[in-house]
């Protein structure tokens, strides 16, 4: 289902996005998470798992967090409390930002068989960017759950 | 009720913890819990190792899950185990492959440990 209005296709995205972040958090570890306006980076070691879209979108998911956020994500997905920044947080990130990719490209029904991804790629460290070069489009949307904000980005560089 | 052997496929070693979790949830009595990172490493394991139940993931890297689920079938692997896709790709057309090659269930990520029950219960005729 082509939509012609680009203002109308992205605000499209970013609603089905805003849910599949509230259902993957609700479903799977009970917590309610929400949007808000912005994500102050209050952390210098950050994380970040990076999700391939191809197919009838072109682009990446990448979901970031502080470190300490993941931390508590990690924590909440396992049932486990996770002491610092291993393998288990970066699997989890991945699995989480997975979902997220999955259940929004669901909520498309022209994405959702057509448009495959990727296994995750994970990215950890200090004062990093992810730059795409000319993205077609470019969705930031930022939420928050207990008191911990994270981001979630859509860049993609072609769309039906 | 007798204890059920399981095999967990998928390429996230926490989604693995958490499947078995949700089984455990859903009031599966498990015995042996096998766990597998990828289709091919699976098949390897059911070369010699008998199990009740395979859940498997869709997309995983070296084989994924519907490759692995056609040579299960067409290696008779494990015949008469019912097999449960738990995967992110929830299309009609990818249900319509799993069961195609041969599943007899389908989960979608993110999942409740009660959508695990209603699933696989059933499969032992459990309610």
């Amino acid at each position: 289902m082509p939509i012609s209005k680009p203002t109308a296709r992205i605000e499209l995205y970013e609603r089905c996005l805003d849910r599949a972040v509230e259902e993957v958090f609700l479903l799977m570890t009970g917590t309610h998470c929400f949007p808000v306006r912005d994500c102050p980076v209050e952390e210098r070691e950050m994380i970040s798992a990076v999700i391939g879209l191809a197919g009838a979108l072109s682009g990446i998911c990448v979901l970031s967090s502080g470190a300490k956020v993941a931390l508590r994500m990690a924590g909440m997905l396992t049932g486990v409390a996770v002491p610092s920044l291993n393998e288990t947080v970066k699997d989890t990130m991945g699995e989480i930002c997975n979902m997220i990719a999955g259940v929004w490209k669901g909520r498309l029904p022209y994405l959702s068989s057509d448009c495959m991804l990727s296994t995750p790629t994970i990215i950890s460290g200090t004062n990093y960017q992810i730059h795409n070069q000319r993205p077609e489009f470019r969705i930031e949307r930022f939420y928050c759950f207990e008191n911990c904000s994270f981001t979630v980005t859509i860049l993609s560089e072609s769309a039906e | 009720m007798s204890q059920i052997a399981a095999l967990i496929v998928d390429d996230s070693s926490v989604m693995r913890k958490i499947v078995e979790r949700a089984l455990r949830q859903a009031g599966l009595v498990l015995g042996e819990v096998l766990e597998a990172s990828s289709g091919m490493e699976a098949i390897k394991l059911l070369g010699h190792t008998h199990v009740d139940l395979i859940l498997t993931d869709i997309n995983m890297p070296n084989m994924d899950g519907l490759e692995f689920l056609r040579q299960v079938r067409v290696q008779n692997l494990a015949p008469d185990v019912p097999v449960v896709m738990i995967t992110t790709e929830s299309s009609e057309e990818h249900v319509r492959n799993a069961i195609a090659a041969g599943a007899q269930g389908y989960i979608r990520k993110p999942f409740t440990p009660d959508q695990v029950k209603d699933r696989i219960l059933p499969l032992f005729g459990m309610q």
